[in-house]
């Protein structure tokens, strides 16, 4: 109503209680060879050739965001096949058959602490880059460009918050393994020449700040400490995480390193001390299937499995007749999909499937639930008018790059009407 | 099975426009009762004319603006034109209906009802687009248009207990007793309750007031024009008290505040999300603005009572407020600075209006 809002029904409740299945049967698994940000790849294996866990198989190209390709079972290269990456593009895939030995290569070796306490700034890059790993929050973007920065870095934050209803992947990971994310948070303050770290979770998580405390006892060494945010929403963007856990204002667009912090998805820095440690690349994410047009469950699996066979081990979808929505990622800012032929990548934490609901928009009444709601202080229902009147001028005058398309505006609106779908196009129409 | 193209968010919160207007019906409920109470079958049969008139005539002027597919069945364009309606269509003129009902005297004769409750569901609003597009308040337009047109037809048509001067306690003030002597006739806490002439919603602050905290508690109006009106409202009248009677300010500035339609209007018509500017300090100056016109008008004016046409008024400067090269939704340092001087400039206006420089 007219009103701010910031809370949005979570629907996490019933998901953290289902039990994490480890899904350890698929035959064959995918990797892309290309991803949204590498257009060009290649592989440097040949089919027939036989491959271990954690051997490149291929580089994804693209500049700045190249990046190795790992294979995450041991098994034969069969070939290649076309299938849906998270972007929803279909792309070539890199088939590997499963033998389910799951034999490592043998470039992984444990590190000791000793050769770890020897590492410099350069090493850290270099290892993060080899594993090719990326922000695993859900941007993708190359964590070897974030840690390679050349400002002076006082603070590096593990955001935990994790504010999307319906995902719970960051959350298991904090229960299950905390210590992976507080020594993934210290090598990365050893990256980066930070003095402090902080792990940021939301208010309502007590159990796993009970957790994180207890296991932070072991690591007094080092001065890092958990800080409880606000339970809304959008509080897992990065520029609000860092304002409400330590008092900086970042404006937008705006590097963070530049004031001295370095923000980093926990399960993130989980892959840091994989990488650094084992020398492994990321092999598992958690997964979970939710949604009304599907038998919610939780999973563990490797990177590369097809999400059909996720989907069938749970007897598919109910209530075939109903249309359903297909959703990568959470219900507010996630991927639509027409299928479910994807291959799971780093980022691929969620599938949600939901019946259709037949949405009617109505006239706006201007009750300015949108503009009270605005995580960046926009006004969408300004905007929505501009782009009507295709005003280019007004739209850039009015913001519209600070839109950060949360989704809020069209959660909002008491006439249904799409306003974020409205704020995408106005944004493409103005840069135009 | 069949997968649907959406984009995000793909869930949305459960609140709607319906939900909205049904909150204000159920929040003019006391106000309505009271009038039925009190004025009997002459205040039903008002409100059910009005009604009738803007909810059919919404009706019909929605068909004909809609296009019809090109059919030679009549029933397949009749229907094509309807395509749209929805419970809106139904709702949003019968809140308008009713507040314009409430805005009128209990015995002004039908077709003078009809002709107000015409003019504001056509003139005023499907004329400007139908729902969501009016600039001005819908009812307010009716009774203004029918209180300049049809002016003759409201002379002795307040109805009350006690009929001294005939008319309602604004205009006693006025041309009759004068204050203090109308606190005689119309004590305050008749006036609180309800038990003095006048237009047929806004005599019981009471009802009104329940009727707010329904609204408030439901978050169905905004809480900026309301506070921010009545407190511009209480200040100037106050501040007008203070030259005028200084030994009875109070009492001066209660009688104010629960005569004529201040309380009404800044409950149930200055909320209307359609015509209030889409920002917070938008509909803090907003407030202001009808607030202060208010005074103006009763003080200054010719009229004993403006709350219609202040609404009206304010309502043109909607596009201004609302203007996107100046209208954020932040609290900025030219609001608080803009805003302080324009109540202190209204203080010395009235202080000095009222009183003379001497």
């Amino acid at each position: 109503m007219i009103e701010k809002t910031r809370f949005i029904p979570d629907g996490k409740k019933e998901l953290k209680k289902l039990p994490i299945i480890n899904y350890t049967d698929s035959k064959y698994l995918y990797y892309p060879v290309t991803s949204s940000r590498c257009a060009d790849g290649e592989t440097c294996v040949r089919g027939g050739q036989f491959v271990k866990v954690g051997e490149v198989i291929g580089t994804r190209k693209g500049a700045f965001f190249e990046q190795p390709m790992h294979a995450t079972v041991s098994g034969e290269v069969v070939g290649t096949e076309k299938h849906m990456d998270q972007s929803g593009k279909s792309v070539d895939c890199l088939i590997v058959k499963n033998d389910f030995k799951y034999e490592l290569h043998k470039t992984i070796k444990d590190r000791t602490d000793e050769e770890i306490n020897a590492l410099t700034k350069e090493d850290f890059v270099s290892i993060v880059r080899e594993k090719s790993l990326v922000g695993l929050g859900g941007s993708a973007f190359p964590t070897y460009i974030k840690l390679s920065t050349k400002d002076k870095i006082d603070v590096v934050v593990a955001n935990g918050v994790e504010c999307e209803p319906n995902l719970i992947s960051d959350y298991a990971l904090m229960l299950t393994n905390p210590k992976a994310i507080i020594e993934g948070l210290i090598y990365a303050m050893k990256a980066s020449g930070a003095k402090k770290g902080i792990i940021a979770i939301k208010k309502k998580y007590k159990e796993i700040d009970e957790r994180l405390s207890f296991e932070l006892r072991e690591y007094s060494d080092y001065d890092i400490e958990v800080v409880k945010i606000g339970n809304f929403y959008p509080q897992g963007w990065e520029i609000l995480t860092i304002k409400n856990a330590l008092g900086i204002k970042i404006p937008q667009g705006e590097l963070l390193s530049k004031y001295g912090v370095l923000n980093f998805n926990v399960s993130t820095l989980a892959s840091i001390f994989a990488a650094v440690k084992h020398n492994l690349p990321v092999l598992e994410r958690y997964i979970s299937l939710s949604g009304d047009g599907i038998t919610n469950q939780n999973f563990r699996a490797r990177i590369g499995t097809l999400m059909t066979e996720l989907v069938e081990s749970v007897g598919g979808y109910k209530d075939i007749e109903i249309p359903k929505v297909l959703i990568l990622g959470g219900p507010m800012m996630g991927v639509n999909v027409s299928q479910d032929d994807i291959v799971m990548t780093h980022t691929t934490t969620s599938l949600i499937v939901q019946n259709q609901v037949d949405l009617h928009e109505e006239p706006c009444i201007h009750c300015a639930s949108c503009v009270y709601s605005c995580p960046v202080g926009i006004q969408p229902v300004q905007i929505m008018n501009a782009y009507k009147t295709r005003d280019k001028d007004m739209i850039k005058h009015l913001g519209i790059n600070k839109c950060i398309e949360c989704g809020l505006c069209s959660f909002v609106c008491p006439s249904k009407i799409h306003l974020t779908e409205t704020m995408r196009k106005a944004k493409r129409f103005a840069s135009k | 099975m069949q997968t649907i193209k959406q984009t995000s968010p793909y869930v949305r919160k459960d609140v709607s426009t319906k939900r909205m207007m049904i909150d204000v019906l159920i929040a003019l409920t006391p106000v309505v009762m009271f009038s039925i109470y009190r004025f009997g079958m002459d205040s039903l049969i008002r409100i059910l004319v009005s009604l009738v008139v803007m909810v059919g005539l919404e009706a019909i002027a929605f068909g004909m603006m809609h296009k019809p597919v090109k059919s030679d069945d009549f029933k397949e364009r009749f229907k094509s034109r309807y395509k749209d309606f929805t419970i809106n269509n139904i709702t949003a003129p019968a809140v308008s209906a009713i507040i314009f009902a409430m805005l009128l005297p209990s015995k002004l004769p039908i077709y003078a009802v009809v002709a107000g409750a015409g003019f504001g569901i056509i003139v005023a609003k499907m004329l400007f687009g139908g729902m969501g597009s009016n600039i001005f308040n819908i009812a307010a337009a009716g009774r203004i248009f029918i209180g300049l047109a049809l002016a003759d037809m409201f002379t002795g048509t307040y109805d009350g207990v006690d009929l001294i001067a005939g008319g309602t306690a604004l205009t006693a003030i006025r041309t009759g007793a004068g204050f203090p002597y109308t606190l005689n006739s119309y004590p305050l806490i008749d006036m609180f309750l309800g038990n003095i002439p006048g237009s047929m919603g806004e005599i019981s602050a009471l009802a009104i007031l329940i009727g707010m905290i329904y609204l408030l508690i439901r978050k169905s109006a905004d809480f900026r024009v309301i506070v921010s009106s009545l407190a511009t409202f209480t200040l100037l009248i106050f501040v007008a008290g203070l030259k005028l009677y200084p030994e009875q300010v109070v009492e001066y500035t209660l009688f104010h505040l629960l005569s004529g339609g201040i309380l009404f209007g800044a409950v149930f018509m200055i909320t209307d999300p359609v015509t209030s500017p889409t920002s917070r300090p938008g509909r803090w100056i907003y407030g202001i603005l009808v607030g202060s016109i208010v005074v103006l008008i009763r003080l200054f004016g010719a009229y004993p009572e403006g709350v219609a046409f202040a609404l009206i008024f304010s309502n043109m400067f909607v596009p201004l407020i609302d203007y996107p090269q100046w209208a954020t939704n932040k609290y900025k340092p030219a609001f608080f600075i803009g805003t302080s001087v324009a109540i202190l400039a209204l203080v010395a206006i009235v202080f000095f209006g009222v009183g003379g420089i001497a």
